[in-house]
């Protein structure tokens, strides 16, 4: 691996109001590989993907992309410099159908060959978005739902992926799934990825790297099998 | 029976100027979650526009052209330096301001063009139309009015429908935080959807009022008629506006003919509360609709 870095966090603090969420994290993800974020409820893990992408306005640090800062950048920007965030709840938007969802996401792409280009591929990845193809978003199942906000990132080429608590409402099964799609993408199309998740055990399943946060402040961080070994880390941060 | 198809065709034509008011309506509410006060002023300020360039050069059709260009301009001006400070403020300030906004140009027009009753040309004859001895009720001006409104109304449906501009509106109409997660610049996306609210307003300012004559609150009455058609519509779908606006239209022409124009403002009403009652989100508003 080399010493690359596709996505840096350099002392990050931000909140909503009062007391801060984020209390200086910093964090770096090499390129082709999953980094799973860990913690309890209220660690800060949501509130960094949104201030990474611009939905929350950092006080204090920078969020690094191939070098560039794009701190205090508002989310379009960040989108268009490289970041696919697919937020908690995942963020379909359920009025369109599903090939319309697909096509947003693929507008950051500079011309109309790469548009369909990218959703041919999608569309083969994908067997199951392109029997839908035509039906309302809203109509899906949650996991096809999960599938379908990661396809609609993919559709944009992206550097980074952030992924929002994927498990997040999904059967056991299908959350196995969904995280070896990801899995799949790390190897096959050397996709970054920064996976936030409560689900410690199964982000760890697939993640290189593990950092965790406990009230804003990165207290644990080293390669996903070591965290999964250390006993005393899982009983008092991950609750396994 | 002759009446009767008088009454429906007539209601039908002025139908279409309070869909036309109702679409612009929608089209800004969709994007902004706000009710522009300011559509009806708008509109009015454009005819004047439109005025001046007829005197002018004694071509309608290139004031009806400027009028549409300027009401393109209005909108967008407006949102930029008006509107775009307070959108993410409590819903009440956009209330005051687009009634500030409504306020200040018809303040505006009485201070430039003054207070008196002007008449605007029509494109067409105003003249009945006949089939036979059987008067229609309507006029070819008419016939031209229900054809720009649905014309205006098919390109936006093709805008929403078959172009990534339109994908855009769609996507920031319904959420707007995941189209800018998606790269989606919805400032200008913003700023389009009222310019094109202020072109669809134009539009209807100048199809209005060769019946109305022109004055500075001389599309207060319309605004208003204009807004219950989109509220019947559901205030979230263009077809709806279009519907609205025509079942009101309709509706209104009936209550005068038959029963006294004096009635016409109550029956708008009724209408309204009639709508609100049995379907509070309008005629319109399951999804299945939204997506037009």
């Amino acid at each position: 691996m080399s010493d690359a870095v596709a996505l840096a966090v350099e002392d990050l603090v931000a909140g909503y109001r009062g007391a801060p969420v984020l209390d200086g994290v910093s964090i770096l993800v090499r390129p082709g590989t999953i980094t799973a974020v860990l913690g309890a409820n209220g660690a800060g893990k949501t509130t960094l993907l949104r201030t990474i992408t611009g939905l929350v306005r950092p006080r204090q640090g920078r969020v690094l992309v191939d070098g560039v800062n794009l701190a205090r950048r508002p989310p379009e920007a960040v989108a268009r410099a490289g970041v696919a965030h697919v937020p908690e709840g995942q963020g379909v938007i359920a009025e369109l159908t599903v090939e319309e969802n697909l096509r947003l996401g693929g507008l950051l792409r500079s011309s109309r060959a790469a548009r369909s280009a990218a959703l041919a591929e999608c569309y083969q990845r994908f067997g199951v978005l392109a029997e839908r193809r035509r039906r309302p978003a809203g109509t899906l199942s949650g996991g096809e739902r999960q599938i379908l906000v990661i396809a609609r990132a993919l559709m944009a080429a992206p550097r980074v992926l952030l992924l929002d608590e994927p498990s997040l409402g999904l059967a056991p099964r299908i959350v196995a799934q969904v995280m070896e799609l990801v899995r799949q993408l790390r190897d096959e199309a050397s996709l970054t990825v920064l996976l936030v998740e409560q689900n410690a055990r199964s982000a760890l399943s697939i993640a290189d790297r593990g950092v965790v946060l406990n009230l804003g402040k990165v207290v644990a961080e080293s390669g996903a099998a070591e965290l999964l070994t250390d006993v005393g880390l899982r009983r008092h941060y991950l609750g396994f | 029976m002759q009446e009767f198809l008088e009454f429906t065709l007539g209601g039908l034509a002025v139908g279409m100027i309070y869909a036309a008011i109702a679409l612009s309506l929608v089209l800004i509410w969709r994007g902004t979650r706000i009710l522009n006060y300011s559509q009806g002023g708008m509109a009015m300020f454009t005819t004047y526009v439109a005025l001046i360039v007829i005197n002018h050069t004694g071509n309608y059709w290139e004031g009806f052209a400027v009028a549409l260009a300027s009401g393109l301009v209005l909108g967008a001006v407006l949102e930029r330096a008006v509107i775009r400070p307070i959108e993410n403020k409590p819903p009440l300030n956009a209330v005051i301001v687009t009634i500030g906004i409504l306020v200040f140009l018809e303040g505006l027009a009485g201070i430039i063009y003054g207070g008196q009753f002007r008449s605007f040309p029509p494109a067409f004859s105003i003249v009945g139309l006949t089939i036979g001895s059987t008067a229609l009720g309507i006029s070819r001006d008419d016939l031209f009015t229900a054809a720009a409104v649905l014309a205006a109304s098919l390109l936006l449906a093709l805008l929403f429908r078959y172009t990534s501009v339109g994908l855009r509106l769609r996507a920031t109409a319904f959420n707007a935080n995941v189209a800018r997660l998606l790269g989606v610049r919805i400032g200008r996306v913003l700023t389009l959807g009222w310019a094109l609210a202020g072109l669809i307003g134009a539009l209807a300012g100048v199809l209005v009022t060769p019946s109305t004559f022109l004055y500075p609150n001389s599309m207060d009455s319309i605004f208003v008629l204009g807004f219950t058609a989109a509220v019947i519509g559901g205030l979230e779908s263009p077809l709806g506006a279009v519907v609205g606006g025509l079942i009101l239209g309709v509706v209104l022409s009936y209550a005068g003919g038959y029963l006294g124009s004096d009635l016409v403002p109550i029956f708008g009403l009724g209408a309204l509360m009639l709508v609100l009652m049995i379907r509070p989100s309008g005629l319109f508003s399951t999804t299945a609709v939204r997506r037009v």
